[in-house]
């Protein structure tokens, strides 16, 4: 990995501080000692074991369960089937649901129907693990098959099974459009138009800790204790408070480690309930730990849908319109977090589109539900219109390069409003895709003759450029999209008597270094060391109500809360000590760990050191009169707007134009992340994202069997996430243009990656494969498919 | 049905009476309490249970318990000694090489495994011997990176027996 141009301006202070700096991380030392705290790791006395047995079928009615052996298994404890979670529970919430979709019955268990395979249908608790497995094997259903369906567009035929009639006439679960202008006229007067369908395969988000949950309950206290691997404390205490029919102040939500969360760890699943319900009924802790099979099954998946593209324009290649009309798979239940909603948002990418519009028509099939992995939507219109941009490049006989340069936005359109509502707020994306075309070398490659190297390869470069929604627009837009939950952060800072300052947050420590990136924060604010700061993560007990860790909008809505709070802290830390010292606040600063005077003039006094500072407030012993006592202050902040970040990706490969096998060589990520909290971590969220992106572009993707409904692959052996012998050499390079919307000018860099890996390489084959007239057009892209666009002329389907 | 055995773990010696059925990961997290050895997927092929067995990186899902006996093993846990991390541990943190570190100890101990085979594996080299752990949030660059500059800085783990006792002396 190379990286360019990643020292960014120092933007807060005066003062030598960390912010910008790649300090190492607070999460670490526990991390590689064997020491983090995984929910599985939770292991409180007299612990149950939860199993969960599962429908088999995509599509079935359930006409009989038995229990009665497995209850008579030595070690079983308790079980649960439907009819009882339907009187105890109330249906499963969804935290982002599709604007205008009906609420379907999701409960815990299934109920008279199960929609798709993994679907839970009997819970048992046992003394162990092993037991309550076992005890799977003796309970007996009976399931009566239903027709089913599988495939996305195929569950929209009028002839195609009904998955939830009793709330529905189709399985169109809702549609919606945006846009503007009257983008079919534009088609009517364009000079080309170029149009296709791009079909992107389901993949798993697949974090290495699977789920899991340890529910205990205290009866008498009315308390609810629930560990649990998630992105979202608090939103999961709102999910089960709901579900249970409980009070939130009955629950206690608690994630410490959680190992990889992408977007699946979203909001409350049906184990989350099912888990507190039995140990609720036997007071007793109860676990469950999700194996691998049952997450290919009963986890979200994600990203599968087709889109019907057209772009519009005149002969110098300026685009006068664009559209897409897409399906999107939910699977067979909306999700705890619904589907993918940024396909709609960002459909025109970088470029200058005014007059377009996009439709999206959700649709339910016999599969797994699908919930949010990260980019949310944005690489599966990004490989469609990329895609479609290099056609148009073909068509017009433009580069490429040339074509993107002249619609994309310019640094004086912005901010503009695209056709969707959205608000692109800065940037210089020309810039990212020229650096992007210099550093692959472009140029040269586009002057030389096109011929097989000595190895009979041909190579081709093919460019992805992007816009990347970071964070949300407010709470205002939120609520008008129907969201249950808000668009801030939250932080509390309290000082202790050992001189440091405790920091709590109900982010959840996933992977993306909040730990480290809120004490770097709370160090430059407030003036104190880096190590004096320490960061309590994860607890609904110990922190204020917030949102959570997804969307890249962590940092940009933490910044602000920590930067209040910090700030707060700070003028009463200066009044003590002002006070103590019997000078003007305004002549001292905090630095490091002592209040000193700014002029350097300590007099008898010296410098007071932030311990006794801290200990005056905390005890009230020796505090100015009307100052309360204690230390301590809460803030809690929303951005004005979501931050769009943006970049160009171009790759370099090497074709076989006999079998279509094919290799990455290189590939560059030109990305603007704004300002960067901690460069490190900046990069290697690009680079971790980017690793999935190759995954969903090339090797994965979850495949069923229309006849049977089944899943083919589901099991690491069968799946193919990247390991470390898969990638190909990065190139990272960033440019560093601050967001005016959001505090410090920093924008969300979590999903960066995952864009436009899968568009830079289909266009990159098809430019070595030019002379062959090559067309790709799904995702992943595989040899096979390869070599099927290479014969289409001779009657092989693609 | 319980079978005895009496193993080596992290240089503790251990009479345990286990299940036959049960596997490695579990005997070590469970019985044992060492926690820092992960499960991902119990058909050894995420590699997140990765520990070493008579010096070999053994995925511990695939190995029952009772096939420990008279074997040592050793888990993430051997690795630092009170407060320090030792110098493998210590590149992983200065390269940013983990991100939600579930799969951290699984790395370590697979490399501390490939010290222990005398080699001085290059880039290419790290990338095959580690593929067969997996890591979704890192995109594996800054692990590489990482072995790489803990083999550069200290050579004798190619050589000598496993990187933890010259770590502590360097």
């Amino acid at each position: 990995m190379t990286t360019l141009e990643s020292s960014p301006e120092r933007t807060a202070g005066t003062r030598p501080g960390v912010l910008g700096v790649s300090v190492p991380r607070k999460e670490d030392e526990r991390l590689l000692r064997g020491d983090g705290q995984f929910t599985d790791d939770v292991d409180p006395a007299r612990v149950l074991y939860m199993a969960v047995a599962r429908c088999p079928y995509p599509h079935a009615r359930i006409t009989r369960v038995d229990t009665a052996a497995a209850e008579r298994l030595d070690g079983v404890e308790h079980v649960l089937s439907g009819k009882q979670v339907h009187q105890l529970t109330e249906p499963l919430g969804v935290l982002r649901p599709v604007p205008g979709a009906p609420r379907l019955p999701y409960y815990a268990l299934a109920q008279d129907v199960a929609t798709h395979e993994g679907q839970p249908v009997v819970s048992i608790v046992a003394t162990s693990r092993h037991v309550a497995e076992d005890a799977l094997e003796l309970v007996d259903i009976d399931y009566e098959p239903l027709p089913h369906v599988v495939d996305v567009l195929g569950a929209l035929e009028p002839d195609a099974p009904v998955l939830h009639p009793s709330v529905l006439e189709s399985n169109l679960l809702a549609s919606t459009t945006d846009g503007r202008g009257e983008p079919e006229a534009r088609f009517d007067e364009a000079d080309v138009v170029v149009a296709g369908r791009f079909r992107v395969g389901r993949v798993s988000p697949l974090p290495m800790e699977t789920r899991g949950v340890v529910a205990q309950w205290r009866a008498g206290a009315r308390e609810l204790t629930v560990h649990c691997s998630t992105q979202v404390p608090h939103l999961v205490r709102k999910q089960l408070a709901e579900s249970l029919r409980l009070r939130e102040s009955d629950i206690r939500a608690i994630a410490s480690d959680v190992g990889g969360g992408f977007g699946l760890k979203l909001g409350v699943f049906p184990e989350d309930v099912l888990a507190c319900l039995h140990a609720m009924a036997l007071r007793r802790p109860v676990k469950w730990s999700e194996d691998r099979a049952e997450h290919f099954r009963a986890a979200t998946h994600a990203r599968e849908s087709v889109h019907d593209y057209r772009i519009a324009a005149d002969a110098d290649g300026r685009i006068l319109a664009m559209t897409n009309v897409y399906a999107t798979d939910i699977g067979g239940w909306n999700s705890p977090f619904g589907s993918a909603q940024l396909s709609s948002v960002v459909f025109n990418g970088p470029y200058r589109v005014e007059d377009g519009s996009v439709e999206r028509r959700v649709t339910l099939t016999n599969k797994t539900p699908v919930g949010a992995y990260r980019g949310y939507g944005q690489p599966e219109v990004n490989f469609a219109y990329e895609l479609l941009m290099d056609r148009l490049a073909r068509k017009l006989g433009i580069d490429p390069i040339e074509l993107r340069a002249r619609n994309m936005l310019t640094p004086d359109e912005l901010p503009w409003v695209n056709p969707a509502g959205a608000v692109y707020d800065s940037g210089d994306y020309a810039r990212c895709l020229r650096m992007a075309a210099e550093r692959i070398g472009w140029d040269a490659h586009r002057a030389a003759p096109r011929r097989p190297r000595p190895d009979g390869r041909l190579s081709g470069i093919g460019f992805s450029s992007f816009v990347e929604r970071t964070g949300y627009a407010s709470s205002r837009f939120l609520a008008k999209r129907g969201s249950q939950f808000g668009a801030h952060e939250s932080i509390t800072l309290r000082a202790n008597r050992s001189g440091g300052i405790d920091a709590y947050t109900g982010v959840s420590t996933i992977g993306q270094s909040s730990e480290t990136a809120f004490a770097q924060l709370v160090a430059e604010v407030f003036g104190t060391d880096y190590d004096a700061v320490k960061v309590h993560v994860g607890d609904t007990a110990a922190s204020p109500l917030n949102t959570g860790s997804f969307a890249s909008r962590t940092m940009i809505a933490a910044a602000g809360a920590i930067r209040d709070a910090a700030g707060q802290l700070a003028a009463k830390t200066l009044r003590l000590a002002a006070f103590r010292l019997q000078v003007p606040p305004e002549d001292l600063e905090i630095a490091g760990s002592v209040v000193r005077r700014r002029d350097g003039t300590d007099g008898a006094d010296g410098a007071v050191p932030l311990a006794e500072v801290y200990r005056t407030a905390i005890t009230g012993q020796g505090i100015p009169p009307g100052e309360d006592p204690g230390l301590e202050a809460t803030a809690h902040f929303e951005p004005s707007d979501a931050a769009y970040s943006f970049g160009t990706a171009a790759a370099l490969v090497s074709v076989d134009p006999e079998t279509g096998e094919f290799d990455v060589e290189r590939f560059v990520l030109v990305h603007d992340a704004g300002t960067v909290v901690n460069p490190k971590v900046v990069d290697g969220q690009v680079l971790g994202a980017l690793a999935q992106g190759f995954g969903a572009a090339l090797t994965e993707e979850l495949r069923y069997d229309p006849d049977t409904g089944q899943l083919l692959n589901g099991s690491m052996m069968d799946y193919f996430p990247p390991t470390a012998a898969d990638l190909p050499p990065i190139e990272l390079l960033h440019t560093h243009v601050p967001s005016p919307v959001t505090p410090f000018g920093i924008r969300g860099v979590g999903e960066v990656g995952t864009i436009p890996p899968g568009a830079a390489v289909a266009n990159a084959i098809c430019d070595a494969l030019a002379d062959y007239g090559v067309e790709l057009n799904s995702l992943p892209i595989t040899p096979e498919k390869v070599w099927r666009a290479l014969n289409a002329d001779k009657g092989v389907q693609q | 049905m319980n079978v005895e055995i009496e193993t080596t773990v992290n240089g503790k010696l251990v009479h345990a009476s286990v299940p036959a059925r049960l596997h490695v990961a579990d005997f070590l997290r469970q019985q044992l309490g060492l926690t820092g050895t992960h499960l991902g997927c119990e058909q050894g092929s995420c590699g997140m249970c990765t520990v070493m067995v008579d010096g070999e990186a053994v995925k511990s899902c695939l190995m029952l318990a009772c096939q420990l006996d008279g074997r040592h093993v050793r888990t993430v846990e051997s690795l630092a000694e009170d407060d320090r991390l030792t110098p493998l541990q210590e590149a992983f943190r200065q390269e940013h090489a983990l991100q939600c570190g579930f799969c951290s100890p699984a790395f370590l101990m697979t490399a501390t495994a490939l010290a222990h085979q005398g080699t001085r594996p290059g880039r290419a080299e790290i990338r095959d011997e580690i593929a067969g752990v997996l890591c979704r949030c890192t995109g594996y660059d800054n692990i590489v990176t990482a072995i790489e500059r803990w083999f550069a800085e200290h050579p004798q783990t190619a050589t000598e027996d496993g990187p933890s006792e010259d770590a502590r002396s360097a």
